[in-house]
């Protein structure tokens, strides 16, 4: 047994950061030393990079060595009970309640605010639903007004407070019932208004959905779900 | 879209908390991860309970998959493979021994080895299959069955040193072939 160093992993190559990586990536180290290494990670890139491309080959070896084997029917089911049943909302849900304890206010805002911000000249759009999108925590007071016009098939966007930060966009999600969020597109943030038009299957969901308002990179979110913060949401009521 | 681009887009919805996507990616990926789960642990029950585990992971930490650098499988199969083994070494097992015979120095590739230049075959397989035999054996164990040092040198009945030196020059010779 080799005296105990504090530094790092004793004995030869101990403090080669391939065989440091390699040794973190496989739980070769004490808790203590894993526990250094993961520290120098956040510091060191190289070192960083080499345990990730470690676990990169260790997965490749895995995916190799081992036959797909269907577990036992209940046990998704398990892991469903075990996670749902606690009525944890998803993250995204959980910006509901924004939405609907402003809801009265928000009739009353939109009601102050709509003849004077959306003009008759835009008037194209005769609102019959609305929704006021009022600032989340991470929200940085963004507010936003929307009004449908479910017969036309547009929502007229009215940006009142907030701005983009520097090389992220808007993106403005439809949430309806259970259903994943729907992109209805990115905002132009040099516009402060902007009519959208909205996709034909979504209208029958429109009642009681919520509007909702993402921090997304250029071009909008690369996967088709939100990737970044809400920022704003509002439910949708009759106008 | 390949397996890789679908199961990173269904991560990403159910880091919002998108429970259809989560369905989805379970029906994707939990045979694969089954099958790790069973390689790591040899037995069904424990397996069960790790797999259980690591999707309760994959919904509570989804949101922290995109900042760690990985593939989607590989985040997977890591977090996988890493919960069986702390299984594993929670049960205590005793490492099953390692004959002296395996260990001899011995240039031939083994049989696991051979098996696997004839299935299509990956980087690390091919520099596995550079290995010593016994070298290259004692490495998969530390990987697939959680074999700290102190394990294998008990498997084996070899000092603690001797095997520690002999596995990081095993590491060290696997990382030059990948590199190459």
């Amino acid at each position: 047994m080799s005296a105990h160093n504090s530094k790092g992993p004793q004995g030869p190559d101990g403090d080669d950061p391939r065989v440091t990586a390699a040794e973190f990536a496989m739980g070769l180290l004490s808790d203590a030393e894993a526990r250094a290494v993961e520290a120098r990670m956040a510091e060191d890139r190289a070192l960083f990079d080499e345990v990730v491309a470690w676990q990169e080959h260790l997965a490749d070896l895995m995916l190799d060595e081992v036959e797909e084997v269907t577990p036992s029917p209940q046990l998704r089911k398990r892991i469903e009970a075990r996670l749902f049943r606690s009525d944890a909302p998803p993250v995204w849900k959980q910006v509901l309640p924004y939405g609907l304890g402003g809801a009265a206010a928000a009739l009353v805002l939109w009601l102050a605010v709509s003849s004077g911000l959306v003009t008759p000249d835009e008037g194209a759009i005769e609102a019959d639903l609305v929704a006021e999108l009022t600032p989340t925590p991470e929200g940085g007071g963004l507010v936003i007004n929307a009004a449908v016009d479910t017969e036309l098939g547009a929502v007229q966007v009215v940006r009142l407070a907030g701005d983009a930060p520097e090389n992220r966009v808007f993106e403005l999600w439809l949430i309806a019932g259970e259903a994943a969020p729907v992109s209805l597109g990115v905002l132009d943030d040099a516009a402060d208004r902007a009519v959208i038009p909205l996709p034909q299957d979504v209208m029958a969901e429109l009642p009681g959905a919520v509007l909702a308002v993402s921090d997304e990179p250029p071009g909008g979110s690369p996967t088709g779900a939100p990737t970044g913060s809400v920022l704003a949401a509002g439910p949708l009521t009759p106008s | 879209m390949t397996l890789q681009e679908e199961v990173e887009n269904l991560i990403v919805r159910v880091a919002m908390g998108d429970r259809v996507a989560f369905a989805r990616l379970y029906d994707r990926t939990s045979a694969k991860l089954f099958g790790v789960c069973l390689r790591v642990l040899d037995d069904r029950a424990e397996a069960e309970e790790v797999l259980q585990e690591v999707f309760v992971t994959v919904w509570n930490k989804a949101d922290s998959y995109r900042i760690n650098g990985y593939s989607p499988m590989t985040w997977l199969i890591t977090v996988t493979r890493n919960r069986a083994v702390d299984r594993r070494r929670a049960l205590r097992r005793p490492p099953e021994p390692i004959e002296t015979a395996d260990l001899l120095p011995d240039s031939t590739p083994g049989p696991e080895a051979t098996a696997m230049a004839q299935s299509e075959s990956r980087r690390i397989n091919e520099c596995f299959d550079e290995l010593p035999r016994a070298r290259a054996h004692l490495v998969r164990r530390a990987y697939f069955e959680g074999d700290s040092y102190a394990d294998l040198a008990e498997a084996t009945g070899i000092n603690l040193n001797t095997l520690r030196t002999w596995l990081r020059r095993s590491l060290i010779a696997l990382r030059e072939c990948l590199s190459r």
